[in-house]
């Protein structure tokens, strides 16, 4: 029997239909504009198809957090660890997804956006898995299923052995509304892998399992470390594997500077970043893509600025990422906050894969009227 | 306009032609693995018939195919030669585009030119069992279909990852009679030591030839077969090229350009050697040859020049050639008969001097050549020949830009029909367009492979 956690935000993508870019804070504001709930509807699309499903028990809450829903599809497998009533707040998701993960759930079904995964992913952290319908107005977050019959889907083929990292990112509501994004990367959960999806092609992985690809990529990187060079190492796990493989201890959510496979700066800001690219003038950035989008820089990365990847060099990046996080991104996205710098990236990138091994990746750009005379 | 050129049946060239006759120097031998001096043809003697072992030293311009040989060749050969009217014009180019169909062989693929000499050789030296290895499957189909005709046993290496990735070219052995399995396998100690290091391998051609070789070297009554690479398998495909120059002559044509996909080598010395020839004698010095590689395993492109060995466990001899490190294990391409480390030693001299050039070309991009080809000749090809149509229609738009009416022949090396699967990935646009980092390695490392 799998202990599936269900938790709805209510309220969650209310703020997006009326122009308010989250609904954190805003739910009175939103309602007065005239937004309707939504997240029932999305929560149902996932659910609805689990409705004969015998071998699965949902933990949740009471009334529009979980059990209204299930009640209404008939769903009687199902026990509320978390009583709730009234307004529901970011308090009411950490301290349901608490209880649920005490009450042993193998994984935690949210309906909501970003607002909602960070304030899940802050009562389970890495240990219980999460999975996103996806509802909210905003979904930075590498959590979510890309739709809501999806994440039924992958509910129903849940399996603890198919799991895969997932960046869950904090976005900054505020300077949102002032069209002012601001990101950083605020943990590292797990969540379902989709292989059944990306494998349509009969893909074959040089690594089958996504741990072993970033040894691998790991032990590529090693065989080029130059001695004297500096290494600025981006946030996440797959850089992480690199410090791993060297006996460095990364700040997983920030970044880092090596040089000859030592440790020279832990959790470095902009500024640090610039005095070292100073000092050191043949540098290069190691990051890898961010977020459900794939950013590679401009989310969760932010300390590698603009300034300085000019100051460094682009030529001197080196984009890292496992097959299984490529095969799920179509493009990469760079957003440095400087519109040129983005656009001196050209149209692919190489990004290392594997021992070896690099693919070719389309980078997004905003599509401008390009439109030739006589075409 | 023709559209088909093509030859009567006693038109199948007499002779195989042998390049090395007209090279300015020797190639550089190939050394034993053990004591790395130049390998006698005693040390052959253990896997190779001697027959074949004599062809693959010999410098003699010509050496004859046997009556019995070509009587098996009969059976599709001379192969047609097509004039691409319905390229040419969707591409608007003034270029003539010629190509060479080795796919009407019986297993498909220009790979039965070479299977059924080996086959019949080792026939000949009293032997019972070949043993091989492949890649896609093109070379392993091709030897059942020629071990069948000369009553011996075969057994085949499958590359695993194709193995699975084209489960019916293994049908096609099995109906040939030959047993197939997927490597590496826990048949061989080369094998057991990949699987050991590293049970998800998706396997290569070089692992794979490490456990044919182990095989034919551990059986009395086994021989091993190579489908590329070797000098005696570059001869054997020479019949392609020949057959190419008696076809245009008879309708008063030579090529500019001539193009192949490149893994070991076999199917792009098959068409390009005998026009290498002539330009290494000077009778058509401005002829261009192009071998076209993937950018997942772009050993003529970026591979270092230097000795080498064959396989990943280094039993094989060490050969001069074109090299990405016997230990490299390239991405899962559709393209499989292209994932090698290494070359064919005459290809990668001819490289090496200039007589030749190379190109690497992404597998998507390949697929999109492929695509059109399919929609304007009405033939599905195989992904590796997908990348020689890629460079001919580069070639031709060249054309069209410029305005010349160069006459541009390719290698059409075999059929897709068993690489649909890798269509729909294509068109449901999964495919990954893998690459070789060679800028990084080549600054880390100076030089990429080491012989250990």
């Amino acid at each position: 029997m799998k202990r599936i956690g269900l938790i709805i935000n209510p309220v969650a993508g209310m703020g997006g239909s009326v122009g308010l870019k989250g609904t954190d804070g805003n739910v009175e504001e939103a309602r007065r504009r005239g937004a309707v709930p939504r997240a029932q509807d999305r929560a149902r699309l996932a659910l609805a198809p689990l409705r004969q499903e015998k071998g699965i028990h949902f933990i949740t809450c009471s009334g529009p957090m979980g059990a209204d829903l299930l009640q209404e599809l008939k769903i009687q497998n199902f026990s509320i660890a978390y009583p709730f009533s009234g307004e529901s707040s970011g308090r009411d998701t950490t301290e349901a997804a608490r209880r649920i993960q005490e009450a042993g759930a193998d994984l935690i079904l949210f309906c909501g956006g970003d607002g909602t995964a960070r304030d899940l992913y802050t009562a389970v952290g890495g240990d219980t898995p999460i999975l996103g319908i996806p509802a909210g107005v905003k979904m930075y977050s590498a959590v979510f299923a890309v739709d809501p019959a999806v994440a039924g889907e992958l509910v129903r083929e849940f399996s603890p052995a198919r799991l895969r990292d997932a960046e869950v990112m904090d976005v900054d509501e505020e300077a949102y509304r002032q069209n002012d994004l601001k990101t950083r990367l605020f943990g590292i959960a797990r969540t379902p892998a989709a292989p059944g999806r990306v494998q349509v092609s009969k893909q074959v992985y040089e690594a089958a399992d996504e741990g072993r690809a970033k040894i691998e990529i790991a032990q590529f990187i090693d065989e080029i470390l130059l001695p004297d060079r500096l290494y600025i190492i981006g946030a996440g796990t797959t850089t992480a594997a690199i410090t791993r493989r060297l006996g460095i201890t990364k700040t997983l959510l920030g970044v880092d500077a090596i040089r000859n496979r030592r440790l020279v700066a832990a959790d470095c800001d902009e500024k640090k970043l610039l005095a070292l690219a100073e000092k050191y003038p043949d540098t290069r950035i190691i990051v890898s893509p961010i977020g459900a989008q794939g950013f590679i820089l401009g989310r969760g990365n932010q300390q590698i600025s603009a300034e300085l990847v000019r100051k460094v060099g682009i030529k001197k990046i080196i984009v890292i990422a496992t097959p299984h996080k490529l095969a799920e991104l179509p493009e990469l996205f760079i957003d440095s906050g400087d519109p040129l710098l983005d656009a001196a990236f050209g149209d692919t990138l190489q990004v290392i894969s594997g021992y070896r091994i690099a693919q070719r990746k389309k980078v997004h750009h905003e599509k401008k009227d390009y439109s030739p005379a006589g075409a | 306009m023709k559209t088909k050129i093509l030859l009567d049946e006693e038109q199948i060239p007499k002779t195989w032609y042998n390049v090395q006759a007209d090279l300015p120097s020797p190639l550089d031998p190939p050394l034993h693995p053990v004591t790395q001096k130049p390998v006698g043809p005693e040390d052959l003697a253990a896997i190779f018939p001697m027959e074949l072992i004599k062809q693959e030293v010999t410098t003699d311009r010509y050496v004859a195919i046997p009556e019995e040989v070509r009587d098996v060749l009969r059976l599709w050969r001379p192969s047609p030669l097509y004039r691409a009217h319905r390229l040419e014009k969707f591409l608007k180019t003034p270029a003539k585009i010629y190509y060479k169909w080795e796919g009407v062989s019986p297993a498909g693929s220009h790979k039965a030119n070479t299977s059924i000499p080996q086959a019949y050789y080792n026939m000949k030296a009293g032997m019972e069992r070949i043993a091989t290895e492949t890649g896609a499957g093109q070379w392993g189909s091709a030897l059942a279909f020629a071990t069948m005709l000369y009553d011996l046993e075969c057994t085949v290496y499958m590359v695993g990852s194709s193995y699975y990735q084209k489960p019916y070219r293994k049908s096609m052995m099995n109906v040939w009679g030959a047993e197939c399995i997927p490597s590496p396998s826990t048949r061989t100690n080369a094998g057991k030591a990949v699987l050991e290091k590293d049970p998800d391998t998706p396997g290569a051609l070089g692992i794979a030839i490490s456990e044919a070789v182990e095989d034919a070297a551990t059986h009395a009554n086994t021989n091993y077969a190579l489908g590329s690479v070797l000098n005696h398998v570059c001869l054997h495909q020479t019949i392609i090229g020949q057959e190419c120059r008696e076809q245009l002559a008879t309708v008063d044509d030579y090529p500019d350009v001539v193009i192949g996909c490149v893994g070991g080598g076999s199917n792009f010395a098959g068409i390009a050697f005998p026009f290498a020839g002539d330009k290494l004698t000077g009778r058509h010095k401005d002829v261009d040859i192009i071998g076209a590689e993937p950018a997942s395993c772009p050993t003529l492109t970026k591979g270092a020049f230097m000795y080498d060995y064959g396989d990943v466990a280094g039993l094989t001899p060490l050969l001069m050639m074109y090299t990405l490190g016997h230990d490299f294990v390239p991405p899962s391409i559709h393209a499989g008969g292209l994932r090698y480390h290494g070359d064919s030693p005459i290809v990668s001299r001819l490289v090496h001097d200039g007589v030749m050039r190379a190109v690497s070309l992404h597998q998507s991009e390949a697929f999109e050549a492929g695509q059109t080809f399919a929609r304007t000749e009405g033939i599905i090809i195989a992904p590796e020949t997908s990348h020689a149509v890629k460079v001919a229609i580069d070639e031709a738009l060249k054309c069209r830009k410029s305005g010349e009416e160069k006459t541009i022949l390719f290698n059409c090396s075999g059929h897709g029909n068993f690489d649909m699967s890798a269509y729909d990935a294509y068109h449901a646009g999964n495919l990954v367009d893998y690459e070789y980092p060679d800028e990084l390695i080549r600054e880390a490392i100076g030089r990429i492979p080491k012989i250990q």
